[in-house]
């Protein structure tokens, strides 16, 4: 103080000269007043009574122009008072909650809204009082400036984070009175719809009406709420906060929109989201700010700071704040930021489960059109593609998931990834790695082709799992090319070609242009799906093979479901490459008048000689499958003896179709068929329904009841190691016992009388009406596509080995040019340089050929 | 115990194989071939004599023309020609199979039927041909016909004359023989 005195008084040494004895008398003595009162005024509890004292002192010194003096003094004296008693007493009072807000930060320090808020209003006391003090000065920026410095020079390290959870609390308890109304309204609207229309319909839509004014108490209470929170953030931005305040309540703003995004959008992916989190949005957060803004009553003060560089998203007079009249810009800055937060949140939360979405593909779609909008508004797609590509590969592409699921979970990616981005940008990318690996799978083919047809093929009673069926996709899109057909008037080509030009979108950065050709805006699922194969050839092969095994294995003459099947890949596939599928059919077709025409007719040319037999068997039991072989895949060939009176029929049969159809004759296939055939037991009759070596193999036992497995196989006509497979069928059923015989290559089999094991079957028990083959499904009657291509591959080794035996020594594309030229069989030769390059390595390995100098030799 | 109910069969029509012309259609030959026929025929004949798998015989056409062919035959076991290989040419005319293929030796060969330009003197490949013959069929004649020449009429005298002494005569072809390289 002494010091403050003596500097003072030492700068005013050069006007000393000029004033007079008198002055300088009432100068110091004034001064030392001055000091004294300021000192009291300052340094002391506050005591106003000694302002007017002050006041004279002051207005003494100005006279003598020495205002800026008194204005220093008094301001250094302030500071130096406030940082020794005021910052430290403001700061203490919130000592006590950085404890807590230490310790656990969801102990919310409850009392400290009101402590902040008493602590601001007693700084604000203090400072008011200084100012009244000060009415002769204009010091209040100063002072201002002052206070805030020495604060922000002793902010302690919590008090952002105890501002942050003050105002976490205070809009969580804003929103809770916010959401409470928010349903009340619903309910209320529901219950009286024709009344308050007007008040009503703005709710309705989520969003609070301020000027429409709430006449109820909680929205006085939310007001009051608003009003405090105002209160503190005006006081806090008096006392220089502002940019922190600002931070505070963005953050918790922030905060409590994110957690309100993951509890809306939580694991549910049946319902979309996005609108009630926008209404939200609109009713608690900006409702709040508007509030707030309102209060502070400075749309202009900081926010229109930046208005003079106008933003093109907030200068739009948008509509966006229905209910608010004129939203002020600086409350469309936080709707936008709001709302791109909210977007980004969901669409985050989104992406990391998209492959669950995707699992529950069409349930989950408004999930995706949430995801889609989010994109559209971010425009992260490159997030989405990453993240998902990674989920796949760490949970879709393993050795553990079934190649069905894997054909599943593209097809419902494909389905869902169209909603998003329809132009299949993205999908390529995505789709490229499940591409690759199903490549590497065999069954991959076969899955396909079980999915395509499987829609209908055999129980289309079951209408189960529509989404399942691939074949549901093609009649959809048959439906489109019928509706596009519906289109076609005059006019249309105009038409469509203005709408494709208005719709016409530049491909997302993300595009490959190496990729190009992408159709526009359609995604052809089908086309995805054979993009996996290849070849739209090996996907019809592949269903000829199971068509056939199909087709073989019915027992009545109804392939209507095929039929549809057929003419369904015919609009995919053309029909010249599903020719011989439709033969096969029409071989079924013409098989069912055959039948009926040799029944009918043998039956009354002669009826005798099928009485020739012990058992006499009527031709009624008999239904053929005639087949014209050539168009069909090559068939397993098995020979067996048939039962004597069965064997006689099928003669018969034979004779009687080669009198009707002269030339030609039935050559049948005895192993092929289904056997229908009840077991008599002396308590009960069980029926099956089996291929015919298994009624063959069981018939044996009608009159011996242990057999031994060489005389069995002798008198079935199989070679034993073939019986001991197909035995088992029965044995496993309980009705026939395997035993080890005298010669321990020979097993006896015994007939199980009784079939006391049946009950071992506990689970067939109800149901053993209609047991079916189920273990010996492999056995197929027709040969797979692995077996035909070791077939054309074998045609492709003598024809490379008959050209090296008369040319010596041939280079690789020679030999692929010769297979191309000569090689014209069925199928003709097709494969690539690579896949001949392969297939050669693998003949030298087997050193069948030599390779040196890149030429292939004979392996002498 | 067990009664047949009901049975099925798949049976299978009879579907005549593929028409390779019988031994009874040496008709008149018409003027006009078609050449898609005989292409045809060429290739359905490669076809089944790749598939044939008839150890010692192989032919097959040159690079660019299914019309010329280059053949192999190997000697028979048990005979003098034993271990030995004979390159062919095989050249089929455009009215094939109403004509003959031209068949020469490209190995030199010592044979009683065959001359020193490999010209083979061989009753199918002139007055007895039919169009029931395919390259398979050629092959195994020429192929038997190197075991049991026809001494009667010989192209080399000098051979026809060594073949009663079968040592020697295995001698000689040893001495002339020449392996085909390529």
């Amino acid at each position: 103080m002494a010091m403050e005195e003596s500097t003072s008084s030492f700068c005013n040494l050069g006007v000393l000269d000029t004033l007079s004895d008198d002055s300088i008398q009432e100068i110091i003595k004034s001064y030392n007043g001055f000091s004294v009162s300021t000192q009291a005024l300052v340094g002391g509890a506050g005591d106003l009574s000694v302002g007017t004292e002050f006041a004279a002192h002051v207005h003494g010194l100005c006279k003598h122009g020495l205002e800026s003096l008194v204005r220093d003094h008094f301001l250094r004296e302030l500071e130096e008072a406030f940082e020794r008693n005021g910052a430290s007493k403001f700061w203490r009072h919130f000592d006590a909650y950085s404890n807590v807000v230490d310790l656990k930060k969801n102990n919310n320090p409850a009392i400290s809204e009101d402590e902040i808020q008493q602590n601001l209003i007693r700084i604000r006391y203090q400072r008011e009082g200084q100012m009244f003090i000060q009415k002769g000065l204009i010091l209040y920026q100063n002072i201002q400036f002052i206070v805030s410095s020495v604060l922000m020079a002793t902010l302690p390290p919590h008090f952002p984070e105890i501002l942050h959870w003050y105002f976490k609390r205070m809009l969580e308890e804003l929103s809770t009175i916010m959401a409470g109304e928010f349903k009340d309204d619903v309910s209320q609207h529901k219950d009286d719809m024709d009344l308050d229309e007007k008040g009503k319909i703005s709710n309705r839509a989520g969003e609070m009406d301020i000027d429409e004014g709430f006449n109820n108490g909680t929205f006085s209470e939310n007001n009051r709420l608003v009003k405090n929170i105002g209160k503190v953030v005006l006081d806090l931005r008096s006392l220089g906060f502002t940019s922190m305040t600002e931070d505070a309540y963005a953050s918790a703003i922030f905060l409590l929109l994110k957690a309100k995004v993951h509890n809306l959008a939580g694991d549910d992916f049946r319902s979309s989201v996005l609108k009630s989190i926008k209404g939200w949005i609109q009713a608690v957060p900006l409702q709040f700010l508007h509030a707030l803004l309102a209060y502070l009553g400075d749309s202009v003060s900081y926010e229109s700071t930046s208005s003079s560089l106008k933003s093109p998203l907030a200068s739009r007079p948008s509509s966006c704040c229905p209910g608010i009249d004129t939203p002020s810009e600086g409350l469309v800055r936080w709707k936008l930021r709001l709302e791109y937060f909210a977007y980004e949140t969901l669409q985050d939360l989104r992406i990391a489960k998209l492959f669950e979405i995707i699992v529950d593909y069409p349930d989950s779609s408004p999930a995706i059109e949430d995801l889609r909008l989010c994109l559209e508004y971010t425009g992260q797609h490159s997030k989405l593609v990453e993240s998902f590509i990674s989920a796949l590969r760490y949970r879709l592409l393993t050795a553990g998931a079934s190649t069905n699921d894997i054909l599943h979970q593209y097809v419902s990616t494909i389905k869902a990834l169209r909603m998003i981005d329809p132009a299949g940008v993205f999908l390529e990318a995505v789709g490229e790695p499940i591409r690759d690996y199903l490549r590497g799978r065999k069954d991959t083919i076969k899955c396909i082709v079980t999915m395509l047809t499987d829609g209908t093929g055999g129980n289309s009673s079951i209408s189960g799992n529509p989404g399942d069926s691939l074949l549901e996709e093609l009649n959809r899109d048959e439906e489109i090319q019928e509706d596009v057909g519906l289109d076609d008037d005059f006019n249309t080509d105009d038409r469509q070609a203005w709408i494709n030009a208005t719709r016409w979108q530049p491909d997302p950065v993300e595009a490959d242009p190496l990729k190009g050709n992408r159709n526009q805006g359609k995604v052809d699922i089908l086309g995805m799906i054979v993009g996996i194969i290849g070849s739209k050839d090996q996907l019809v092969n592949e269903y000829r093979i199971m068509l056939a095994e199909k087709l073989l294995n019915k027992s009545d003459y109804d392939i209507d479901a095929e039929i549809r099947t057929l003419e369904l890949l015919k609009i995919h596939f053309g029909e010249s490459t599903l020719q011989k599928c439709e033969i096969m059919l029409n071989d079924l077709i013409d098989s069912k008048r055959t039948n009926g025409n040799v029944k009918a007719t043998i039956n009354q040319s002669s009826p005798k000689s099928v009485a020739v037999g012990e058992t006499p068997l009527s031709m009624d039991i008999l239904d053929a499958t005639i087949i014209s072989s050539n168009f069909w895949p090559p068939i397993q060939d098995e020979s067996i003896n048939l039962p004597e009176p069965v064997d006689q029929l099928l003669s018969d049969y034979a004779k009687r179709f080669h009198e009707i159809k002269t030339p030609r004759k039935l050559q049948w296939k005895k192993n092929l068929g289904t056997v229908k055939l009840e077991l008599q037991f002396e308590d009960k009759e069980v029926q099956f329904s089996v291929a015919p070596v298994h009624a063959a193999i069981i018939m044996q036992f009608q009159n011996e009841t242990s057999w031994t497995s060489k005389n069995l196989a002798a008198a079935i006509g199989v070679p034993v190691d073939v019986l001991h497979r197909r035995i088992s069928f029965w044995i496993s059923k309980g009705i026939v016992a395997e035993s080890v015989g005298a010669d321990s290559s020979d097993h006896m089999y015994t007939l199980v009388e009784g079939m006391i094991d049946t009950s071992k079957n506990g689970g067939h028990n109800g149901s053993s009406q209609e047991l079916l083959v189920g273990d010996e499904e492999e056995e197929r009657s027709v040969a797979s596509v692995e077996d035909q291509l070791r077939k054309e591959m074998t045609v492709y080794e003598k024809f490379i080995l008959g050209m090296l035996t008369n040319f010596g020594s041939m280079a690789l594309d020679r030999i692929h040019n010769t297979l191309k030229m000569f090689c014209i069989a069925d199928p003709p030769y097709d494969k690539s340089l690579q896949q001949l390059q392969s297939f050669l390595s693998g003949l030298v390995s087997e050193e069948k050929l030599e390779y040196r100098d890149g030429m292939y030799f004979l392996k002498k | 115990m067990s009664t047949i109910n009901g049975q099925n069969q798949t049976a299978q029509g009879n579907n005549s194989p593929i028409a390779v012309a019988s031994s009874k259609q040496s008709l008149p030959a018409p003027k006009s071939v078609d050449s898609q026929s005989v292409l045809r025929r060429l290739q359905s004949e490669l076809m089944a004599l790749m598939m044939s798998g008839d150890s010692g015989i192989s032919a097959f056409p040159e690079e660019d023309n299914i019309f010329c062919w280059k053949g192999t035959i190997t000697g028979s076991q048990d005979t003098v020609f034993q271990g030995t290989e004979y390159k062919l040419s095989l050249c089929f005319p455009t009215d094939y199979p109403f004509k003959s293929p031209k068949v020469k030796f490209e190995t030199f060969c010592f044979h009683p039927n065959v001359d020193v330009h490999g010209n083979i003197c061989l009753d199918i490949l002139q007055d007895k041909w039919s169009s029931a013959y395919d390259v398979r069929t050629i092959l195994l004649s020429i192929q038997s016909l190197l075991g049991e020449p026809n001494i009667s009429s010989p192209l080399n005298t000098q051979a026809a004359q060594l073949w009663s002494n079968q040592e020697e005569y295995r001698k000689m072809v040893e001495k002339l023989y020449k392996p085909p390289n390529a």
